[in-house]
């Protein structure tokens, strides 16, 4: 059977066959793709390649009101276009589909949002070139079986849906899923390639046991966790690990092993380092309803480890720093020192705002040990962070607040 | 008063400093108890989750006294 996507929480298998058959005899198309199921989302992307019409990807989980305000429609439905089947020829195997969509012009777009942690969400456009950019089809990759463990309407999600797509790789949902049930996705179907963001990956663990069959683990969205990769590496014995630095504005642009870019001589003139902000190129952009200058400001916060050959490493978004009393804070830098601690097993930084300093630091924390408590975080990191680093709120929880996209909620 | 120098010693224990054992109306926060403005941050937390008030609302008070007189009055 040649599987094209699976989810195991649903009991869901679609072949390639049955993909074919439905995008051949659908008679309706439009251009707001809104789907709770994978599957739903990945066949109207490919149906808008088909028919190269512009798609917009829509959260499955945002409401009414959110949509009307992004999409300025008061409903969706009412954009449906009938679509006649004759026009089109049919597709009749895998390969012909890929070659068809490989094929694509320059009049097709896909329309994503970004995450939107800081007001509302921002439209950008994608050309087919730009969102496949770093998309690899080889002999070797045509082997693959994809764990897909992102939002499926957003940047990290499609780069891994065509990369999996254009070498006529299954997908296996894992996002969402249990923890039981991502491991035995991962069993069941002999997946290969795991993306994901360090968070997805630290709520795994502790995990036991021995899963061969992941030859690549890559991490993205958020900064790379050393100590995760430490104990990935006992259950994933087989993997080599990659980070990835994407963006929803200029796709996937660099890959780094642990945690430093390396940015190639021919990126060079691409990238400026600015005030410890990664600054690119407009050239390297998708297209944004607003209009940019020829110098795009990531908002990223960088720290360079090497001039020649250029090399630096992610330390923050801007928007999260946090200041306190004029000081600055890295919320990242906070919660990885407090992971040190023996007893932890996550932890997740914020703001509050004060009428004294403007904001003080708060932390929630998961704990594995009874031993510790707050006074026990406190003196270790009264050695370890400068006092306006360290949180003035500490509460223990069970669970960490995530966002849609599966990052750290920071606000 | 009491409950309030509670507060007060919690927030000198977690920053590892000496804790007070008398307080009265006219300790000063900063040059009596040895508050920074660090300290004074967290003092206002703890006190809006236990009354419901941020004292420095209306702009920075110096002495228990001070801060007593802003508990009561909400």
């Amino acid at each position: 059977m040649d599987l094209f996507y699976s989810d195991i929480s649903k009991n869901q298998k679609v072949t390639w066959d049955n993909l074919l058959d439905e995008l051949n005899n659908l008679s309706e198309y439009n251009p707001y793709c809104y789907h709770q199921d994978f599957y739903l989302v990945f066949k109207h992307i490919i149906l808008s390649l088909l028919l190269e019409r512009e798609i917009i990807m829509l959260d499955s989980d945002f409401s009414e009101d959110e949509i009307q305000k992004l999409t300025r429609s008061t409903q969706l439905a009412r954009n449906n276009i009938n679509i006649n089947k004759k026009n089109r020829p049919a597709i009749n195997s895998k390969n012909d589909l890929i070659d068809t969509i490989n094929k694509v012009g320059q009049n097709w777009t896909i329309t994503l949002f970004t995450s939107g942690t800081t007001g509302l969400p921002k439209k950008v456009n994608h050309t087919f070139h730009s969102i496949t950019r770093f998309v690899k089809i080889s002999e070797k990759n045509k082997s693959s079986v994809w764990g897909f463990a992102y939002n499926p309407t957003h940047m990290a999600g499609i780069q891994v849906f065509f990369q999996a797509l254009l070498n006529g790789n299954p997908i296996i949902r894992l996002f969402g899923l249990s923890k039981d049930q991502i491991f035995d996705s991962i069993e069941k179907f002999e997946i290969t390639n795991i993306s994901a963001t360090p968070t997805f990956y630290r709520l795994l663990l502790p995990a036991q046991g021995n899963f061969k069959s992941v030859n690549r683990i890559t991490s993205g969205g958020e900064k790379f966790d050393e100590k995760i990769a430490e104990q990935l590496k006992k259950i994933f014995l087989n993997a080599k690990f990659t980070n990835v630095y994407a963006s929803t504005e200029a796709g996937t642009l660099f890959a780094a092993n642990g945690n430093s870019f390396f940015i190639k001589p021919e990126m060079h003139s691409f990238v400026q380092i600015q005030e410890n902000e990664l600054i690119i190129h407009r050239s390297l952009l998708g297209q944004s309803e607003f209009s940019v200058s020829e110098w795009y400001h990531t908002g990223d916060m960088v720290k360079i480890v090497s001039e020649n050959p250029l090399q630096f490493q992610f330390v923050s978004r801007k928007n999260e720093m946090i200041n306190v009393g004029g000081y600055k804070v890295s919320p990242g830098e906070v919660e990885e020192t407090i992971r040190n601690l023996e007893g932890i097993q996550d932890v997740r930084v914020f703001a509050k705002s004060n009428s004294v300093l403007g904001n003080i630091i708060c932390c929630e924390v998961v704990k594995t040990s009874d031993e510790i408590d707050e006074l026990s975080i406190r003196s270790f990191l009264q050695s370890k962070l400068q006092e306006y680093k360290i949180p003035r709120i500490i509460k223990f929880t069970n669970k960490i607040s995530i966002t849609r996209t599966g990052k750290i909620k920071r606000i | 008063m009491e409950n309030l120098k509670t507060i007060i010693n919690t927030v000198l224990r977690n920053r590892g400093k000496q804790e007070v054992t008398e307080i009265n109306e006219n300790s000063h926060l900063r040059n009596d108890i040895g508050f920074d403005s660090l300290d004074l941050a967290e003092l206002t937390v703890r006190i809006e989750a236990e009354y419901d008030i941020d004292i420095f609302e209306d702009g920075i008070v110096n002495t228990v006294g001070e801060v007593m007189q802003k508990i009561n009055n909400n």
